[in-house]
């Protein structure tokens, strides 16, 4: 307690110290209470509904069966018969999530190295671009993609017109396209397909990777890997001695922080995924407002995706404690 | 920095505004259907968006309610927790500020589906004033977060200061507290705004197709194809956001609020 804590203290009247406590109190009571009813209720209800009961052609009841769990991992008829459909949806969320985001990271080091050190104007001028860019809506993504990659404009277009589709015949790389699903017998075909859901994906959060690997990178002391190129390393021995081992942490944390964002993507996936490989995110979407009207499944659902977000974040609070802690 | 550095900034920088110009350029067709680049350009497509089509222009008032409610509401609850946080920095203000993080942190489709049963139980699905408060408990994180960096920049010997010259709790708090806090304040006000306005998973479960703001208006027109107004909606956006942002730079400091170092400038 410093010396002006004590004046205060001593200048006060212990009623009027009561009374600032109280209030202190009535604060704490009202902020607790609206916390726990707008932020932990709704999590709760997800959780128990999942353990309730759809019933045909009707809504669903309260319940306590893990026959949506069970759905989930081996199917309806188990033991009978197991389906693997809905882990394999989880596998896809996965799948998309971890690519994209170790490619937004990988491609947003550099840049974002690059950023920290130009003048602080030019940063704050770059800041408001990326975070513009970072605002807008996945639905306006996807919009601008899906106009990009479209057959009858964009990019296939394009390679039309200029003759690369030709030439991609020419030398027979063509073939090797159609055979990974991005050409047709005439021309390129960029959707759907699992290009484009990378793509877009990792688009949407590259903003996001640069403003999280920002904090870390700025504070990066130069004065170290000048030291290292004094010495005579080698620019390339610099980065990988010195640069990379000290963001280490950080830029794992942010690959998480991605990573859990991007498992929930819907827009994404829905447009220009092909429908086998659609995600749990769409599958909860169908579930709960669309066709299937399975609020209690839908739920299950949710509550898996949530449990593998927070073993992910889990671990990204351990690597920042580790970070903070060196 | 070499060449190669700067080409490669190029090249980033490209790529991202690429879809965006994209979208803008194909709001000026004259047709109704999307090309790029635009055929018969014109700019009825802004008059439609803005004043004669009336699912667009309700789209728009709904999205600016949700987007100015949630903001203020985001900023006054996250005030207290942040003031509480960072004045008595005690165990329960610590959890509180934790939870207020916690629908921001998941994905944001699991947060949607809880709120959208919990308004079912509650009355409010369907109503717009439900989709403020859903926002505002969404991103009250960000507020959260650039407050208490506000706060944090206070230098506490002027609290002292103030104190031995004999200002109450209160006094001290308007005199000193408030004034420094105020542009971090409003950059997280201005953060909710702009993502709130772009927000779409949690506001599609919560207004159960009984509203559209212009986030789900697009998504609702993107099964019968696109069309020129929609682009015009995302230029509107995209204008709003790089003003806010921009006004963000200029009144407060944009490279402090994205954690970089204080020393070097």
């Amino acid at each position: 307690m410093t010396v002006a804590e004590d004046i205060d203290v001593a200048a006060d009247s212990p009623a009027k110290a009561t009374r600032g406590l109280t209030r202190k109190g009535a604060l704490y009571g009202v902020l607790s209470a609206l916390m726990v009813v707008f932020c932990v209720v709704p999590f709760i209800l997800v959780i128990v509904i999942s353990f309730g009961r759809k019933v045909e052609g009707a809504a669903w009841v309260w319940g306590f069966s893990f026959e949506n769990y069970q759905r989930f991992f081996v199917g309806t008829l188990w033991p009978d018969e197991v389906t693997f459909l809905y882990l394999q949806q989880l596998g896809y969320s996965f799948y998309f999530a971890i690519i994209a985001s170790v490619l937004a990271v990988l491609t947003a080091l550099p840049f974002t190295l690059l950023l920290t050190r130009l003048k602080r104007s030019t940063q704050a001028i770059w800041l408001v671009f990326i975070l513009s860019s970072l605002s807008m809506s996945e639905v306006f993504i996807v919009m601008g993609w899906d106009i990009l990659l479209s057959n009858n404009s964009g990019l296939p277009k394009l390679f039309q017109v200029t003759g690369t589709t030709q030439w991609l015949k020419d030398v027979g790389w063509f073939q090797s396209l159609r055979d990974i699903g991005l050409a047709n017998p005439r021309n390129v075909k960029f959707k759907p397909s699992e290009f484009a859901t990378i793509l877009t994906m990792s688009y949407l959060v590259w903003p996001y990777a640069v403003i999280l690997l920002y904090p870390a990178l700025s504070r990066l002391d130069p004065s170290l890997s000048e030291a290292a190129r004094t010495m005579g390393a080698s620019r390339w021995t610099v980065t990988r001695t010195v640069t990379l081992p000290s963001i280490r942490l950080p830029l794992m944390g942010t690959t998480l922080l991605l990573f859990v964002f991007l498992l929930g993507s819907y827009v994404t996936i829905s447009v220009f995924a092909t429908p086998d490989k659609q995600t749990t995110a769409v599958a909860i979407y169908s579930n709960i407002r669309g066709s299937n009207l399975n609020a209690p499944f839908g739920s299950a659902q949710a509550v898996i995706l949530l449990i593998s977000a927070s073993i992910c974040l889990y671990f990204g609070h351990l690597l920042n404690r580790k970070a903070e802690a060196r | 920095m070499r060449i190669g550095g700067h080409i490669f900034i190029a090249l980033a920088a490209l790529v991202l505004a690429l879809p965006i110009v994209v979208v803008c350029g194909a709001a000026l067709n004259g047709g109704r259907s999307m090309f790029f680049p635009p055929r018969d350009p014109t700019l009825a497509r802004f008059g439609e968006f803005f004043v004669s089509e009336p699912v667009w222009t309700n789209a728009l008032a709904n999205s600016i309610i949700v987007a100015f409610g949630a903001a203020t509401l985001a900023v006054l609850i996250a005030w207290p927790v942040a003031y509480l946080l960072w004045s008595s920095g005690s165990k329960l203000s610590k959890v509180l500020a934790g939870l207020g993080s916690l629908p921001f942190a998941v994905p944001p489709i699991v947060i949607g589906v809880g709120l959208g049963f919990f308004w079912a139980f509650t009355g409010g699905l369907g109503h717009v004033w439900s989709g403020v408060v859903s926002h505002a408990i969404l991103l009250m994180a960000l507020p959260l977060v650039t407050i208490s960096i506000g706060l944090q920049s206070i230098d506490r010997s002027h609290l002292d200061a103030a104190a031995t010259m004999g200002a109450t709790e209160q006094i001290a708090f308007r005199t000193v507290v408030l004034p420094q806090t105020i542009p971090y304040t409003i950059s997280g006000f201005f953060f909710v705004l702009v993502l709130s306005f772009n927000e779409f998973i949690v506001i599609f479960f919560v207004s159960a197709s009984s509203y559209a703001t212009v986030t789900l208006q697009i998504f609702n027109s993107l099964r019968n194809g696109y069309t020129p107004t929609m682009a015009v909606a995302a230029i509107t956006f995209l204008v709003v956001s790089i003003l806010v942002f921009a006004a963000v730079a200029r009144w407060g400091d944009l490279p402090r609020l994205m954690g970089a170092d204080q020393s070097k400038n």
